[in-house]
């Protein structure tokens, strides 16, 4: 995957750069308006996070450019306006996703597994990771032949951690995807536990290899290890 | 006391007072001037005895006239001082007065007595000396005066009447741009944007007060306005940090090989920041709230909404054990979707939190309203306080703003959210 970042705030572009870099993923940044818009018009990438806010000019018109030149790149707008109008703008602009700032590293990569996933799997839905196959339309799992039946819950978790192979996702990630961002309970996040308990037992039930861990009491690790 | 009774009351007052005034200083001019019209009348008739006197060297003959009585009495020299007096005058009933009088013709006071004028002077006949007493009715004089006392009191009254009318009809429209202001006051909202109108009026001080209320108001709004911008402002500048502190964290704990003292560490801070996500969050929240800037609406149907809602907190409240029970009407309500998926949120989040390990929640939505009432402290809440910015109980983890954001979005929906504590169950209750 070749994934551009367009973010003026260094630390979080580092961040994310760093999140993203893993064998099979080229990372590239920019952190102006101008670099921006010269790397989209000399390369081609499956996904471009862009903030709206940049020093020399508005992410929006990097977003129009693209699409007045046809170029087929997925796009992801990160911005700190949670604004409906922001959104609609972007999504109508031709955006294919708009995440508000500020959100979990994990998060932003299932959102940019997705896109990269509709774009690259055209007309195929089918996700699998070793036993483990899942038919995107239909919404169903399989370990092997056996089909394992998940809430729509569990299903959003475990392709949650299909987007965050091999990353420690944390707890508040885990709550914030599955029950947004209102979710207000900080002081006890003992519900996920129970969560991620029953799906492992599924799985594991259904004959598929036990791949998630804790770590450390701060999160889990969905691994191959 | 309105300024209408108060001006009336004096505005009366003063008029009676001066009107007397004037009345009894009326009456005295024109009872002098009379008075000195009789006086001459007396003094020619003095003048005419004396000259008869002088003419004929003995007295007239005493007469009478219907207004006039003149006596002669003998008296010793110089004993007479000549004065005017006020005396009596006895008039008797003429013959032909009609059958009324005549009754009394065979009785002894063949008349009546009458206010009258007298003169006492002397004359001086031969070497006798007479006191010569000259009395003049004064009833005409004095039923003169009476008249023109009725009609200056006539005058008073018709006066005041109209003075009460004109009071009632006039200054009441003298006083209608005052009342427009109050109105125009008494509706004034801060948050509104609606301005308060210049006032067309011809009058100065309605005018001057209208101005200044249109200033203060304008001047109240600015500032209003500077304080949400700063907010906002201030809010928006926030979510970059805590974006970068964010996505450090996630950055960190994929560098693994952590103890327990130091993931204990790392899950706290990751507690906080969230919190303070949640609060910067809620307070751009509740500017835009205030701005209205979050207008887009749509019918909804609430009971689908509260079912998503339910089966959305199902693994938290069952992990605690609380029972949740539900009863719910079809009730179609136009709402902002966003907002009304945030009121929801807090009010079952709530009663998920201060909830105790197999506690109760009971969710009930009729045509008129939705309730949530849940098991908790065994405490009645301050239903004064619980809506206020950042009141929260000691043991909450919460922003303190969650009842405050309800508040106002029940508010900007034109709905009511109450409290009430009953039979150990915390109520809320959203009014449509």
């Amino acid at each position: 995957m070749k994934i551009l970042i367009i973010e003026d705030e260094e630390g979080l572009r580092e961040s994310i750069e760093e999140y993203f870099t893993e064998a099979g993923n080229v990372c590239e940044t920019a952190g102006n308006y101008a670099t921006a818009l010269t790397k989209i018009n000399l390369y081609r990438y499956d996904c471009i996070l862009l903030d709206i806010t940049l020093p020399g000019g508005n992410g929006m018109d990097i977003l129009k450019s693209l699409k007045e030149n046809n170029y087929p790149d997925g796009v992801l707008i990160i911005s700190a306006k949670n604004s409906l109008d922001d959104r609609l703008d972007g999504l109508n602009l031709g955006a294919d996703d708009y995440l508000v700032k500020p959100f979990h590293l994990s998060e932003l990569k299932a959102r940019v597994s997705a896109i990269i996933r509709r774009k690259t799997f055209n007309g195929s839905n089918q996700l699998i990771f070793n036993e483990i196959n899942i038919d995107l339309l239909a919404k169903e799992v399989k370990v092997g032949k056996l089909p394992v039946k998940l809430t729509r819950k569990e299903y959003a978790l475990l392709l949650y951690f299909l987007a965050n192979k091999g990353k420690v996702v944390s707890k508040n990630a885990i709550a914030e995807h599955l029950w947004g961002d209102g979710i207000d309970m900080a002081n006890n996040f003992d519900f996920i536990y129970s969560h991620i308990k029953n799906i492992r037992k599924k799985l594991v039930e259904a004959g598929c290899n036990d791949y998630i861990q804790a770590a450390y009491g701060m999160g889990y690790k969905f691994t191959e290890q | 006391m309105k300024l209408i009774s108060r001006y009336n009351r004096v505005n009366l007052i003063t008029t009676i007072v001066v009107m007397l005034i004037t009345g009894a200083v009326y009456y005295q001019a024109i009872s002098w001037i009379l008075t000195r019209q009789k006086d001459k009348d007396l003094r020619d008739e003095e003048q005419e005895i004396f000259d008869y006197v002088t003419l004929n060297h003995h007295l007239p003959q005493t007469f009478q006239t219907t207004d006039e009585q003149i006596t002669f009495t003998e008296a010793s020299p110089a004993t007479v001082n000549r004065e005017f007096v006020d005396t009596t005058y006895f008039k008797q009933w003429d013959k032909d007065d009609g059958p009324h009088h005549r009754r009394h013709h065979y009785g002894r006071g063949k008349g009546e007595y009458e206010p009258g004028r007298g003169l006492i002077t002397s004359v001086t006949v031969g070497d006798k000396y007479y006191k010569v007493l000259i009395v003049e009715s004064t009833v005409e004089t004095e039923d003169l005066i009476r008249l023109i006392f009725t009609i200056t009191i006539g005058v008073i009254l018709l006066l005041l009447l109209i003075l009460v009318i004109t009071n009632r009809l006039i200054l009441k429209r003298l006083w209608q741009p005052f009342y427009d202001i109050m109105k125009e006051l008494r509706l004034f909202n801060i948050a509104d944007a609606r301005k308060i109108p210049k006032l067309e009026t011809t009058i100065d001080e309605f005018g001057e007060l209208n101005d200044a209320v249109v200033d203060m108001a304008d001047k109240a709004k600015h500032d209003y306005k500077d304080l949400k911008t700063f907010t906002e402002n201030a809010s928006h500048e926030l979510l970059t940090p805590i974006a970068v502190i964010n996505s450090k964290l996630d950055t960190l704990i994929q560098t693994e090989n952590f103890s327990e003292r130091q993931s204990k560490i790392l899950n706290d801070l990751y507690g906080a920041v969230s919190r303070l996500n949640r609060l910067n969050q809620s307070l751009l929240l509740l500017v835009k709230i205030g701005n209205h800037l979050l207008h887009e609406r749509k019918q909804m149907n609430l009971k689908l909404l509260v079912e998503d809602m339910i089966a959305q907190f199902e693994e938290i409240y069952q992990d605690r054990d609380i029972r949740l029970t539900y009863n719910l009407t079809n009730k179609e309500i136009y709402a902002n979707a966003y907002l009304a998926e945030i009121l929801l949120s807090n009010l079952l989040t709530n009663a998920i939190r201060h909830n105790f390990t197999g506690g109760r929640i009971i969710i009930t939505l009729t045509e008129n309203s939705l309730t949530v009432q849940n098991t908790g402290d065994e405490t009645s809440l301050n239903d004064e306080k619980i809506f206020a910015r950042f009141h929260k109980s000691s043991s909450s983890e919460g922003s303190g703003l969650g009842l405050t954001i309800s508040k106002e979005i029940c508010e900007s929906f034109g709905f009511s959210l109450n409290y009430s504590f009953s039979e150990r169950f915390h109520t809320f209750t959203v009014v449509f």
